[in-house]
């Protein structure tokens, strides 16, 4: 059996855990909440994408085919910035949810996480009912590509690199940004930080809109390979949670290093031994919480205050 | 002689006795408390999954009984009660579905349980039904060793299994397609099940199996799997692989464009599954027990009233999983009404080797409850994508149909050991 392919495999399945930590690891490090809804907003924008590519536009028949006839790129292209806008209003609507159970034990706000991502499901449903949906893509990204004598999927491979895009363009506005040296800044030290002038309240509320905002991105990304129903987003939750805590919570690279290892060990395990694959990941995270309880690039983590 | 005097006492007692005797025993036929027993609602536990990985299989099955429930509740109920339901949510989890059994069971006092699309759920549920002689009905799940080994008295098994859709798929794919089959294969009962029933019959007709995949539950990312399947190269890929786990590797082939070589046999496919899909994803052959565009008389009308029942549902025709669901719950209570008691014993020998017409069930051949496994022996059809549909909702082309004696699952016979009608308590709600 070569091993090339399934090295290349786990490195874009890497890619792609990065994408759909991100949010996450965002939110953990600034806000001390862990957002089980992280998965319902990953859900989300894949919907209000599916609104903006293919909108059902109940007695408007002539707008709707009129935007129908739109290059399908180009809905694709709007659908990539709208729905990820629509999804940061909603995740910052939660912020002023959980607000009243800041400086309170973490349990409230994981609780209240939890209820919101149950809302968000139910609403999904009644929404867009419970079947399975086909979100549309530009034929430029579908289809099958022969590398190395294996078919690739176009769209895998796209999406490892819009992943790879979004962690680079993520690294780049927390170190090369003022507005990065904030976020960075309110997770080491919040009360700091507000002493210095800073609207705290405005800041927890752009973070979390932010982080929300990539989870709904990477929903957009991964649901061409993963299916689009409404309760797609319980397979993101865990592997999220899983990822921050083997690179260490708080730590970007950490993250971006973790998501690697965890595809790496995904992809070869499916290659030689396909029954251990979902396991493996937990098995690695045992491996490393054993020598390194902090995780890989763990420092004093903020939730052990 | 000496004769005891009958004292204040011993009349009141006396009296006492013989109106509480005649409370229960008089000759009137409806005394209050007659009544307050036999107008009692029948109670029926809906033990289907609204959440996990058959969730919306789970709630097509739902719709299925309730429709049916709803037809006999128009007509005065059964044995003149009416019926009510309760649902709990089994999650598609094994453990949910105990709980939730015994629940139902012992505190709702359901008189019988009805749903499961898992295997691992519909296991789980009728061990705790056995063991309290409330019948059960298996209505959707499809491991033979749910009419097999794992075989009960009280459960009644309403879908095709893996072995009946191999029996119909295999011989024809050999001589269409090549010898080398790969095995994918989920990694639960199930999909143990129909392997190793698939492994047999390709033995049998002359194939080999090149490899065989599992795959867990819960696996979205099928690349290094895909993989595998190219590096081995076979002549056809027999998978059993169900729920989200489907859906998922379905959408992942189609990107690959690998839906047409190799030829890929799909053990079944749950309507609620597909549903909705572009056609690519719906690539090989693949079974069903029933579709909505059979040619057949009722089908028709009995999508009509689906419809008229169900307006607002996404799912605007019926499939296979609410047919089985609807078809299941009818004859259930039809067995109740023509053996006069809701007595586990009185209606399981009734239901044993029941004769079911093909008009009636809306298929090709009469169908019958097989008295040894408990499983309804019926006819399977093979299906494909039907490219060029002229309705949108039109998406399988139906390829075979084969009657139920030719597909027969010869090994649950000898592996089913029902335990016998000593052995499983009385039961009456």
């Amino acid at each position: 059996m070569t091993l090339l392919p399934h090295i290349l495999n786990g490195l874009t399945l890497g890619l792609l855990f990065a994408l759909i930590a991100l949010g996450f690891m965002l939110i953990v490090s600034v806000m001390e909440v862990i957002n089980l809804a992280h998965g319902s907003l990953f859900a989300l924008g894949a919907y209000f994408a599916l609104w903006v590519i293919a909108p059902e536009l109940a007695g408007f028949a002539e707008v709707a085919e009129a935007y129908a006839g739109l290059p399908i790129a180009l809905r694709y292209g709007l659908a990539l910035v709208i729905a990820p806008l629509g999804v940061a209003a909603v995740g910052m609507g939660l912020e002023v949810c959980l607000r009243r159970t800041y400086g309170k034990a973490p349990l409230y706000g994981l609780l209240l996480t939890f209820g919101a991502a149950l809302v968000l499901e139910e609403l999904i449903r009644t929404v867009w009912g419970p079947t399975e949906q086909h979100l549309p893509l530009p034929d430029a990204i579908n289809g099958a590509t022969l590398f190395v004598g294996i078919i690739y999927s176009k769209y895998k491979l796209y999406a490892a690199g819009f992943a790879l895009v979004a962690v680079f363009c993520v690294w780049l506005f927390l170190e090369k940004t003022p507005y990065g040296a904030i976020v960075k800044a309110g997770a080491h030290d919040s009360e700091m930080v507000r002493a210095l002038g800073i609207d705290l309240g405005r800041f927890r509320m752009l973070v979390f809109g932010l982080g929300a905002a990539l989870a709904g991105l990477a929903g957009i990304v991964m649901v061409p390979i993963w299916g689009l129903r409404p309760h797609v987003g319980i397979d993101v939750v865990i592997p999220a949670f899983l990822i921050i805590v083997l690179g260490g919570v708080g730590s970007f690279w950490g993250a971006v290093v973790a998501s690697i290892l965890v595809g790496l060990a995904v992809g070869l395990t499916g290659a030689y031994a396909t029954e251990w694959s979902l396991i493996s990941m937990y098995l690695l995270l045992i491996l490393v919480l054993t020598f390194r309880a902090r995780g890989l690039f763990g420092r004093k983590s903020i939730l052990e205050n | 002689m000496s004769q005891k005097p009958i004292t204040r006492r011993s009349l009141l007692t006396s009296s006492g006795m013989l109106l509480a005797g005649a409370t229960f025993m008089g000759p009137w036929a409806h005394t209050r408390v007659y009544a307050a027993m036999s107008d009692k609602p029948l109670k029926i536990g809906l033990t289907s999954d609204a959440s996990g990985q058959y969730a919306n299989s789970g709630a097509s099955d739902r719709r299925g009984m309730l429709m049916a429930i709803d037809e006999f509740n128009q007509n005065g109920g059964v044995l003149g009660r009416k019926i009510e339901t309760i649902h709990i949510d089994t999650e598609t989890t094994p453990a949910t579905g105990s709980r939730v059994a015994e629940r139902l069971i012992t505190r709702e006092e359901c008189a019988f349980l009805i749903g499961a699309v898992s295997s691992g759920v519909a296991n789980a549920i009728s061990q705790v039904a056995q063991k309290h002689g409330t019948i059960y009905l298996n209505t959707n799940s499809s491991s033979p060793s749910e009419s097999g080994a794992d075989c009960h008295r009280v459960k009644f098994v309403w879908d095709g299994n893996g072995t009946n859709f191999a029996n119909a798929a295999v011989r024809n794919a050999i001589d269409s397609f090549g010898k080398n089959w790969m095995l994918v294969t989920n990694d639960y009962v199930w999909g143990h099940d129909t392997s190793a029933a698939t492994r047999k019959l390709v033995d049998s007709y002359g194939g080999a199996i090149v490899d065989e995949v599992l795959v867990p539950q819960g696996t979205r990312d099928f690349s290094s799997i895909l993989v595998k399947v190219q590096q081995a190269a076979p002549d056809v890929v027999a998978a059993a692989v169900g729920g989200d786990d489907q859906k998922a590797m379905r959408q992942q082939v189609a990107q690959l464009g690998m839906g047409e070589k190799p030829a890929w046999i799909n053990n079944q496919q749950d309507w609620p599954d597909v549903y909705g899909l572009p056609l690519d994803n719906l690539f090989g052959v693949f079974g069903t027990t029933w579709y909505w565009k059979l040619d057949l008389p009722g089908v028709a009308e009995f999508v009509k009233r689906y419809q008229a029942q169900y307006p607002d549902t996404a799912m605007r025709v019926p499939g296979n999983v609410f047919y089985n669901g609807y078809v299941a719950t009818r004859e259930l209570l039809r067995g109740v009404e023509e053996a006069g008691t809701t007595n586990n014993i009185a209606v399981i020998k009734l239901l044993e080797g029941r004769k079911m017409s093909a008009e009636d069930r809306m298929q090709h051949n009469d169908a019958w409850i097989d008295p040894v496994t408990h499983q309804v022996q019926q006819t399977i059809y093979l299906a494909t994508a039907n490219e060029g549909a002229a309705e949108p909702d039109d998406m399988f082309k139906i390829l075979s149909h084969t009657a139920p004696d030719t597909v027969a699952d010869t090994a649950a016979q000898d592996a089913c050991k029902l335990e016998s009608y000593e052995d499983t308590p009385t039961y009456e709600v």
